[in-house]
């Protein structure tokens, strides 16, 4: 993870307007760059309404910058992008599916013949703590236990990047903590890329390795922080001194962002 | 791994429960409570019981409305010379057939007409003609081109059956998700695994819900079409009745249309149920 070695998403002043209904654009990211390395576990931090998504929905594919480029090692992301896996807030399960084919599904795309799909799966399944449920619906499944099929999904397809839309948003406060220190194992073990989209100060403390502050609308980098918590994390580390002084250096730098941005709502 | 995680525990609905309650709860099958079953009963007894009195005492001549008794033994004659159990067979084939011809043609294309739109273009202006008209609209035509046979029955059906099943597969085909198509291509599938494992599961329930409410309609189509020209069925039953001024023959033809369309729609429900495992943990 030198600095001189080429990141493996980067976004190259990039700006993204919407077109609205009356023939006004919506800026949702302005002349944004940044660069991502290989390994790292990335925060992207900012009020609601600052681009987060739209960054996001650009590295996957879903949607092209209006001008500058958005870059998967060196080259240009122009439709979407399986080695850059999405996992969405709304969990988007495929309701008709088993845990199982759920979690198969991307090995299914590869082509994969089916009993490896099944090893595959299995371990993965495993890996959420999920064994036993590999027959249920995802409607028999309580909100924390169909994001982490969400997650056995993608890993198992995977991905090169891990891109996480507020995936934790939609759980309730101590589901969320286990799928922290969960997801906080699985980068451990894994060392994929993730880039991760929370309007949580701590959580994105406690996941980053780096962490972006965004400013309001129209989104851009305001700071980067490197995380200097220590690995591997727990979340006792919200106790510590270092924990206090990053949180209050952080929210310094957000507060101004959130007040603007309630103004511009209030417009 | 703290213990919320393994402490996962199946409860009585089949719901899966760990530190939150689920979101979703499965749909318990709850049965009606007992007195309510007892009120329909005393409902349904109430109203023969007044028929009966009604008849009975010559309230209501026989000539506006036969006594239950007549009306009995009529439909036992008529299953002890099969006449019935023919007539209920060649409706039910006449709206099977029709109705399976215009499922055939119209969820293809609804299909297509929801994820292409030039194919929608082409065909909207004909839906948009077609829709207003009544089946019976199509009897004159029908009966030129195709005489009064069998086959000018099942164009009936179909002529009457295939523009709902068209709309309602078009509307639930739009109505996936396209978040759940984003996700499928992010873990990389191609348009084909897109239509076979997002699309179709997907409009499934919706399309099938569809097919449910056509078969009623498929089944008053065979009915009109019968009373104007056929030799048997159930339509052409009910048209002898008032023709013979037998008014039993007419209320018997009227109950069997209830009967099966009535079974038909649990059979189809039973369908419904098999081919949509998932539906059931759906919406409580």
């Amino acid at each position: 993870m030198t600095g001189a070695s080429l990141p493996i998403l980067a976004a190259c002043n990039v700006t993204k307007a919407y077109t609205t209904g009356k023939d006004h654009a919506l800026v949702a990211v302005e002349n944004l760059s940044l660069d991502i390395h290989e390994g790292e576990f990335v925060c992207l931090l900012g009020a609601s309404g600052c681009g987060k998504s739209t960054i996001l929905n650009m590295f996957a594919g879903f949607t092209q910058p209006t001008a500058g480029e958005v870059l998967l090692r060196g080259k240009p992301i122009r439709g979407i992008e399986p080695r850059c896996g999405m996992i969405f807030q709304s969990y988007a399960l495929f309701p008709w599916k088993t845990v199982r084919a759920n979690v198969e599904f991307g090995l299914k795309m590869k082509g994969l013949a089916r009993s490896e799909r099944r090893a595959r799966a299995a371990a993965f399944i495993e890996m959420v703590n999920l064994a036993g449920f590999e027959e249920h619906y995802p409607a028999e499944l309580s909100g924390g236990m169909q994001q982490r099929v969400t997650i056995a999904r993608l890993l198992a397809a995977d991905p090169e990047v891990l891109l996480m839309d507020e995936p934790f948003a939609a759980l309730d406060a101590m589901t969320r903590q286990v799928m922290q220190e969960e997801l906080l194992n699985i980068h451990e073990r894994s060392r994929k890329t993730i880039v991760f989209i929370t309007h949580s100060i701590d959580e994105a403390l406690i996941l980053s390795s780096r962490l972006f502050v965004m400013s309001a609308r129209p989104g851009r980098v305001k700071a980067i922080i490197a995380n200097t918590l220590p690995t591997p994390r727990h979340i006792s580390v919200q106790v510590s001194p270092e924990y206090g002084a990053l949180k209050s250096q952080v929210w310094n730098l957000i507060e101004s962002e959130v007040r603007r941005h309630g103004a511009q709502a209030a417009d | 791994m703290s213990d919320i995680v393994r402490n996962e525990a199946v409860n009585a609905a089949g719901v899966v429960s760990e530190g939150a309650p689920a979101p979703r709860v499965a749909a318990a099958r709850r049965r009606r409570p007992h007195y309510l079953l007892a009120i329909s009963v005393l409902s349904v007894v109430i109203v023969l019981g007044l028929w009966y009195l009604s008849t009975e005492r010559g309230w209501v001549s026989p000539v506006f409305l036969p006594k239950p008794g007549r009306v009995l033994s009529e439909a036992a004659a008529n299953l002890a010379s099969g006449q019935l159990l023919t007539d209920i067979w060649m409706s039910t084939q006449r709206v099977l057939l029709g109705f399976l011809l215009a499922g055939a043609v119209a969820v293809p294309l609804g299909i297509i007409m929801a994820v292409w739109a030039p194919a929608k273009a082409a065909f909207d202006p004909f839906v948009s003609l077609l829709r207003p008209l009544p089946s019976i609209t199509w009897i004159p035509l029908t009966m030129l081109w195709l005489g009064i046979g069998e086959s000018q029955k099942i164009a009936i059906v179909f002529m009457g059956s295939w523009i709902y099943i068209l709309l309602y597969t078009i509307e639930s085909t739009k109505r996936v998700d396209p978040l759940l198509i984003r996700a499928a291509r992010n873990l990389g599938a191609g348009d084909l695994d897109v239509m076979l494992h997002v699309i179709l599961p997907g409009a499934l329930p919706g399309i099938i819900a569809g097919l449910k409410v056509t078969l009623a309609i498929s089944w008053s189509c065979v009915l009109s079409a019968e009373m104007i020209a056929a030799q048997n069925g159930l339509g052409a039953l009910i048209w002898q009745g008032k023709d013979w001024g037998n008014l039993a023959l007419v209320l018997v033809g009227m109950l069997c249309i209830s009967v099966v369309v009535l079974l038909a729609d649990k059979l189809a429900e039973m369908l419904e149920r098999a081919l949509l495992p998932w539906e059931r943990h759906q919406r409580s």
